[in-house]
């Protein structure tokens, strides 16, 4: 008897090692309520115990890998980013105050919806609290799509956390360990999370394939989905708050076991095998929280602070165009308005003439002796159209200054600065000059 | 046939090594393991800790140590997934055994023979694999074989890496 133990050693310590893995696996796996066998969602002692040691041997290198990997990364960015952080700071800002208006804009549509929910019973879960975690690990095989997280129960994680990215969702909390925890993917078999079309607002499950491939299963042959249109969480799962992008459709192909259903393959929104950085909804809220009433309220002020401006802006603007000289005369026809006079593009404004002129009158001053200044010493360079209107103007005033003075134009008064002015602009209204001939003479001189 | 049989002295010795290569090696294949496929994605077509397994069980030449290698490498595995413990401590429990039973009557040190020992191993791996989990477990599995095939050449190829590596850490006398 011994002979044959010894003989048959190396097979027999083979057969009782199979033996007591296929005892453990049966301890691991339950008929479900549909018939079929799974896994036994809540782990044994023994079984508990040996993830949790394949944990704690494996998670501090991972942890050293990635804190390392982190480091340097982070250097690098501290360093050779921070120049463009001040446009980025402006740029976040600006987007920061375009989001609020767009929230606050969104805050009638969202109490709407609040309200029909509460006549329809069903309670919305709004995101309240997340937790940033690290990705450090993965199970390392295809056929188990988990990944495992640098947080644990001591940051507040528990079963049954949806992960999420910026770009959309990632999965849910399975295990939970001191220090860290693990990750179900979407893109696992025996992964589920309830989802919508958004456009056609079809549901169904969503899981993963052997290829790693995320898909809608369940789905009946004759529903038209285009490739491109965008999947979103329905929140019918208790997991994934609701209207958090999932993907897009990428192609429809047939279910290879009912010839009546259709797979609908998804494109994650979410880069699902590389992920670095991700969330854990922590906590939801059947309502607003206090935080995001008072986002709210900063948005509805920023809005109502803007939209007065705004008609501040608007009055402003009206008094002005009051208050300005009309370019249409309600006293002349139609065809005669300073707009439809064709004969002059730039119409020239006078000014209504003084009831008592005086030596600071333009042009009264020619009739004063002791001005000493020419009253039109601009009157060489008038336009010629000016000059009927001149002369319908019928004062009768001396001719010009300078030909009564002898002296040459803006030296009466030294003052060269209204004369250089003058002659700048030919066009200046001058309703009481006096014939343009009269002062050519004496620019020749 | 000569040249795969071990009958020479060289061939049929027992490799040794220092203890803390018995531990560093197995931890890092699983730390890697878990590592890699973060950034390979889908084409990370290798499976360390089955490489190790067949390296020490062949080097060591005993069905009991390759035997409980492949186990404890299966075992640690599997918790680091959310499946079931024991499909994959199965798997390789019986890959150990299968390498350190051809290892005593083969030449080892040829390239060409581990290189299709690898081979073959990660195939019957992949075979129990799913053999385990939908005939004796009854559970729906998809799997894609061309995966399966893309692995085995992919453990083949890090063999002809990692064991020339690992024969430098043998304890000579």
């Amino acid at each position: 008897m011994e002979s044959l133990f010894v003989r048959y050693r190396n097979l027999l310590v083979l057969l009782v090692l199979l033996v007591a893995q296929i005892v453990g696996l049966a301890t691991q796996v339950r008929r479900t309520d549909s018939g079929r066998m799974g896994f036994d969602p809540g782990d044994g002692s023994g079984v508990r115990l040996l993830r949790l040691w394949a944990n704690a041997v494996v998670s501090p290198p991972e942890r050293a890998v990635e804190g390392s990997k982190t480091g340097m990364a982070g250097f690098w960015q501290n360093y050779f980013d921070l120049r463009n952080v001040r446009k980025q700071n402006k740029d976040l800002q600006d987007t920061i105050d375009r989001l609020r208006l767009e929230q606050a804009a969104l805050l009638e549509d969202a109490r709407q919806g609040q309200r029909l929910q509460g006549l329809m019973n069903f309670q919305q879960k709004y995101i309240y609290s997340t937790v940033a975690a690290q990705v450090i690990g993965s199970s390392g095989s295809d056929q188990s799509r988990v990944f495992y997280l640098d947080k644990g129960k001591d940051a507040g994680l528990a079963v049954d956390m949806a992960v999420i990215t910026a770009d959309g969702i990632v999965g849910k909390i399975r295990d939970v360990f001191p220090h860290s925890s693990q990750v179900l993917a979407i893109n696992d078999q025996s992964s589920g999370a309830g989802v919508i079309l958004e456009t056609n607002r079809i549901r169904g499950i969503l899981r993963g394939n052997a290829e790693g491939e995320a898909q809608i299963v369940g789905i009946l042959a004759d529903q038209r989905i285009q490739p491109g249109e965008k999947v979103l969480t329905a929140g019918g799962d208790q997991i994934f708050p609701r209207g958090l992008p999932v993907g897009v459709v990428e192609k429809v192909v047939r279910d290879p076991d009912r010839d009546a259903f259709i797979d609908i393959i998804i494109k994650p929104a979410a880069h699902i095998d590389r992920l670095d950085e991700v969330l854990v909804i922590t906590a939801t809220q059947p309502r607003f929280s206090n935080q995001q009433q008072q986002d709210i309220s900063t948005s509805e002020n920023l809005k109502g602070a803007e939209a007065a401006e705004a008609l501040e802006k608007k009055k402003a603007a009206e008094i002005m165009a009051e208050r300005l000289p009309g370019l249409i005369d309600p006293n002349l026809p139609a065809d005669q308005q300073p707009l439809h006079e064709t004969s002059n593009p730039s119409p020239v404004i006078r000014p209504p003439l003084p009831l008592h002129p005086d030596r600071f009158t333009p042009g009264a001053a020619a009739g004063s002796p002791d001005s000493g200044v020419a009253p039109s010493e601009s009157t060489p360079e008038t336009p010629a159209s000016t000059k009927p209107r001149s002369t319908e103007s019928g004062s009768g005033k001396a001719p010009s200054s300078a030909s009564a003075t002898g002296k040459p134009h803006g030296t009466g008064t030294g003052d060269t600065t209204s004369s250089s002015t003058s002659k700048a602009k030919p066009a200046t209204p001058r309703p009481q000059t006096t014939k343009p001939q009269t002062s050519t003479p004496q620019r020749n001189q | 046939m000569p040249l795969l049989t071990a009958n020479t002295r060289r061939d049929l010795e027992v490799h040794r090594y220092p203890a803390p290569v018995y531990l560093l090696v197995p931890v890092a294949a699983l730390v890697l393991q878990a590592l890699l496929p973060r950034f390979m994605g889908r084409y990370a077509w290798f499976d360390l800790p089955l490489v190790v397994t067949v390296y020490f069980a062949l080097g060591r030449r005993s069905p009991i140590q390759g035997t409980f290698m492949g186990a404890i490498l299966g075992l640690f595995e599997d918790a680091l997934t959310h499946h079931a413990i024991g499909i994959n401590g199965i798997a390789k429990t019986i890959a150990g055994y299968l390498a350190a039973s051809v290892g005593i009557r083969i030449d080892v040190q040829n390239n060409a023979i581990r290189l299709l020992l690898n081979f073959a191993l990660s195939l019957l791996c992949s075979g129990i694999y799913v053999f385990i989990y939908r005939v004796l477990l009854g559970m729906e599995l998809d799997y894609n074989w061309l995966n399966e095939l893309f692995r085995a050449l992919g453990n083949s190829a890090v063999a002809l890496i990692l064991f020339p590596l690992l024969d430098r850490c043998q304890v000579r006398d």
